[in-house]
């Protein structure tokens, strides 16, 4: 695990925001008026699909890109066209960008010689910094000769050094394999605790983003859709786009009266409190909160059905059901003793609890 | 011409680092025999033929070599050649970088003017480019005009027929050469290192001379390295610009060997040049690899390969710490200043055939400069004149000849090398660029001795089994790097699915490298087609080409009606690029 002390100096700074940010490309609009308040020592993924003005807003952040219109704050103070090298941003690449042309001493030093720092300082501080991501000892490799999690520290290292209240990560573990994705999450999110310093984290990864993150921002053309904790984001979906993209989700469209949901059919379904308007809707429920009883025990309340595949996934069972009225409906079961598992083509009935059902309206 | 193809081989450099497409060993290998063989008759034997020539023999001795070193005049001669190149060489560096470095990092606009202004010039005869400069330099030329008429000079400046008519030229000529292979390396170089740089507080001119600068180091090597060797080798822009007292090594070759027809010392003159540009490709490729330098890169060799030595870490990072105080006092002009230079450079770079083929339209018997009328009248002169019209014809014969036999010998040998895996792989590699990286005039003056030899000296097959050999080189570097994308994988689909050997190669490999092969054999037809350093030595007194009728036309008068044929040259130069650009694009998409 990664070790770096950290200046408690000022535990205030670090407090991004972003106000109206807008940016185009010929017609095309990449960022499409985004505000968000990052505050001191926190940590924000911005999630969302390829397209999804993440990078590009991150890049903002930087100062390698101007919005065209919107103000960028870093402390209260507008950087919005200071450019980058006199921001003091960490930033940790894709890939890294470790200049390979240079030694691992030498890119850690690199971020100090261009402040003009004193050489028995810069000496110190890179000694000191390499001791605690663990690479002491090869100070004097270049970066072709390291692996990806060796080189990732040396990125952290290059970033931290100058000591910036704030890091950005550009998708760090985008080309990596899954193990050392995991293993270097760990490490990532350690260090968060270690430095308490701001984290903005861009990544396409909803498990990467829901497991990091204080906040996760979800993205989608060029907004941001919803920003909450990642419990919210999974259990409280704003919206359809959030709902379907982090996660599996059933959606079942509904009609709303009076604050009660039903069905095509006309049969009333479990779900939130609806205080809006009548309206055509969907039904938002997770798999695994959807209860699945073989038919013929009790007369159990819920949709009646019938099971039409059945997945073996491991630790869990996921079934495929379709209702009488012709809803296709999955149902998540784990593994346990006492779970049924029922065959393809047994009936069978589906139910919910009224929490675990939100009501959507886009 | 050497090098053309580097400009095609930038797009195949970015998929050099994917591993090298699993072979069947022997049955390819076969593939390279009959090229092999061609290569050999006509360029190994050649060579070593001129080396036993400058030993004397059938009576050895090392009379000529001494009789160089003992006579003053050849001292001169040496001295000029390595003047010329030298000054040549850091002109190009000079002006070629800050066009390099916009064409690999500006915006698609930009890029695509400056492609042009780059690729444009390149594939036009050299013949065509150095009449430019003739018409412009001259007492009488457009850019004495210009001056006396702003009033700037009261007398014509001479600037031809000297040093700086020569160094000028080529200069122009030759910047395509330095362009390329360092745009090549400027792309390979992640953009997302100065980004890295910047983010760590360097400005943009100390992210450019910490990073960028050190980075693209192996492109201007190669760059520096082919520039100096080709202009140690070149013999029509300082044959037709420089004066008297500007003669190079490759004139006093051409004057020993087919004027005096002492082929013994000529056959020296051409050892000592040979074994200069031999031993200076041996310190290049120390630094890079030569093969990648032509653009022929086979999957192994990918951006690792560029050397990554201690480049005086310490000492760039005082450089750059001194370029961020400066920053503080600049304003930040940097980018935009660049942008304006390049684009500048480029204009300059595109002018000279431009305004060619703006006077080729000129009612004027004469070069004024602006035309007083426009007029078909060159066209029609051309067209009407017979000597032109039986000197396009052959030039035609002896191309077509040429690219058919470059086109399938070529095609076998990209074949053999990129599937068959055979021993002294390297060596044929090396076989196969060579006609291309050594000077034009050496091989030419050996393929003479040997074609005399046997009669065919001054025949139009003649001089195609020269051109033949010449353009081999580039269509192997064409083939073989649109072989990298043919994926083995749809051949063994192909046969896992019915198809017989010959039927995978009708309907799967045919098809897949048929634009490859269209390119390839244009190109050849175009080096072919543009010579007139082999006509002078094969063809001479005998075959009167297209390119050898302009080479006389310009030594005797020089006639308006060589515009309207440099103007046509260069459109056909434009219909190939254009034939290239849209075959590669079909097949991408």
């Amino acid at each position: 695990m990664l070790k770096i002390a950290h200046n408690i100096t000022d535990v205030k700074t670090g407090g991004i925001a972003l106000r109206g940010v807008r940016k185009r490309y010929g017609g095309a609009v990449a960022v499409d008026g985004v505000s968000l308040d990052i505050s001191p020592g926190e940590f924000v993924s911005l999630l969302g699909p390829s397209g999804s003005g993440k990078t590009t807003t991150l890049m903002m952040i930087a100062g390698f890109e101007t919005p065209d219109t919107g103000q960028i704050l870093l402390d209260g103070k507008d950087i919005t066209r200071l450019p980058p090298h006199r921001r003091e941003l960490g930033i940790i690449f894709q890939n890294y960008a470790l200049f390979p042309h240079m030694t691992v001493a030498d890119n850690v030093a690199y971020p100090l010689r261009m402040r003009r720092m004193p050489k028995a300082e810069v000496k110190s501080r890179v000694d000191r910094v390499l001791e605690q991501v663990q690479l002491g000892a090869l100070a004097d490799r270049y970066p072709h000769q390291m692996s990806g999690g060796q080189q990732q520290r040396v990125a952290i290292a290059r970033a931290l050094v100058f000591d910036p209240p704030v890091l950005l990560l550009d998708e760090p573990l985008g080309a990596l394999d899954k193990k050392l994705r995991q293993h270097l999450r760990a490490e990532i999110k350690a260090l968060h605790k270690e430095v308490g310093k701001t984290m903005i984290y861009v990544t396409h990864d909803q498990e990467e983003a829901l497991a990091m993150s204080d906040r996760v921002a979800v993205m989608h053309e060029g907004r941001i859709r919803q920003a909450s904790s990642p419990r919210d984001i999974y259990s409280r979906p704003a919206e359809l786009f959030v709902a379907s993209f982090v996660g599996e989700a059933n959606l079942i469209p509904v009609k709303l009266k009076g604050g009660v949901a039903y069905s095509p059919d006309g049969a009333r379904l479990e779900a939130t409190q609806w205080d809006g308007d009548d309206a055509e809707a969907m039904l938002c429920v997770r798999p695994e909160h959807v209860r699945l009883k073989l038919a013929g025990v009790g007369a159990a309340p819920g949709l009646h059905g019938a099971v039409v595949d059945s997945t073996f996934v491991g630790d869990a069972t996921v079934i495929e059901c379709e209702t009488s009225s012709g809803l296709r409906l999955t149902s998540k079961v784990l593994n346990q003793p006492g779970n049924p598992v029922p065959s393809v083509g047994s009936s069978c009935v589906l139910s919910w609890a009224q929490t675990d059902a939100t009501i959507l309206t886009q | 011409m050497a090098g053309k193809m580097i400009s095609l081989a930038t797009n195949a450099a970015a998929e050099a680092s994917r591993p090298p497409p699993r072979v069947r060993p022997t049955g390819w290998a076969w593939l390279l025999l009959p090229g092999s063989i061609f290569l050999t008759v006509l360029f190994v034997m050649p060579l070593l033929g001129l080396l036993l020539l400058s030993l004397g023999m059938p009576d050895w001795t090392l009379a000529h070599f001494l009789r160089i070193g003992d006579s003053p005049a050849y001292a001169t001669v040496l001295g000029t050649t390595l003047e010329i190149s030298l000054s040549v060489t850091a002109l190009a560096f000079v002006f070629g970088y800050p066009i390099a470095y916009v064409l690999t990092t500006g915006g698609p606009t930009l890029r695509t003017f400056l492609l042009i202004a780059v690729v444009l010039p390149y594939f036009t005869s050299v013949l065509a480019r150095t009449f430019a400069w003739i018409v412009l330099l001259g007492r009488g030329g457009v850019i004495n005009e210009i001056l006396l008429q702003l009033g700037l000079v009261s007398q014509p400046v001479t600037m031809l027929y000297n040093r700086v008519g020569v160094i000028i030229g080529m200069t122009h000529i030759i910047m395509p050469l330095m362009i390329l292979p360092m745009s090549t390396v400027m792309s390979s170089i992640d953009q997302r290192l100065l980004r890295a740089a910047r983010a760590s507080g360097a400005s943009s001119l100390a992210a450019f001379l910490t990073i960028f600068l050190p980075l693209s180091l192996p492109g201007v090597i190669a760059g520096v390295l082919l520039v100096f060797i080709y202009c140690l080798g070149f013999y029509i822009t300082p044959a037709l610009l420089g004066g008297l007292s500007d003669l190079t090594i490759t004139m006093e070759i051409s004057a020993q060997v087919v004027d005096r027809l002492n082929w013994n010392f000529g056959a020296a003159l051409s050892m000592v040049l040979l074994v200069g540009v031999l031993a200076i490709l041996w310190i290049g490729s120390r630094f890079f690899p030569i093969e990648q330098l032509l653009g022929f890169s086979d999957g192994k060799s990918g951006s690792d390969a560029a050397p990554r030595r201690q480049l005086g870490t310490r000492w760039l990072m005082h450089v750059g710490s001194a370029a961020n105080t400066l920053d503080r006092w600049l304003p930040s002009m940097g980018g935009r200043g660049v942008v304006i230079l390049a684009s500048f450079l480029a204009v300059l770079l595109l002018l000279p055939v431009l305004i060619v083929a703006y006077l080729s339209f000129s009612s004027s018997p004469y070069f004024v400069f602006p035309v007083p009328g426009y007029s078909l009248g060159n066209y029609q002169a051309y067209l009407s004149d017979t000597l032109w019209m039986s000197a396009t014809f052959a030039s035609i014969r002896v191309a077509l000849m040429a690219a058919g036999m470059a086109t399938v010998l070529g095609a076998m040998l990209a074949f053999g090398l990129s599937r068959g895996r055979i021993r002294g792989r390297s060596a044929i590699v090396a076989l196969v660029l060579s006609p291309i990286i050594m000077p034009t005039v050496i091989v030419a003056v050996a393929t003479y001795f040997l074609l005399v030899r046997v009669g065919l000296q001054g025949t139009e097959f003649g001089l195609a089994l020269g051109h033949a050999v010449h353009a081999i080189p580039f269509v192997v570097v064409i083939v073989v790097a649109n072989l990298r994308d043919l994926n083995p994988a749809y051949e063994r689909a192909a046969r896992s699915l019915g198809a017989g050997p010959l039927a995978t190669f009708r309907t799967i490999i045919a098809p897949l490298v048929m634009p490859a092969f269209i390119v390839a054999a244009f190109f050849a037809f175009l080096t072919s087609f543009d010579d007139v350093v082999y006509v002078l030595f094969l063809g001479i007194g005998k075959v009167t080409t297209l390119p050898m009728r302009m080479w006389e036309g310009i030594k005797q008068d020089i006639s308006p009606t060589i515009s309207a044929v440099a103007t046509l040259q260069m459109a056909f130069a434009a219909i190939v690029i254009i034939i290239g650009a849209v075959l590669g694009r079909r097949r991408n998409t």
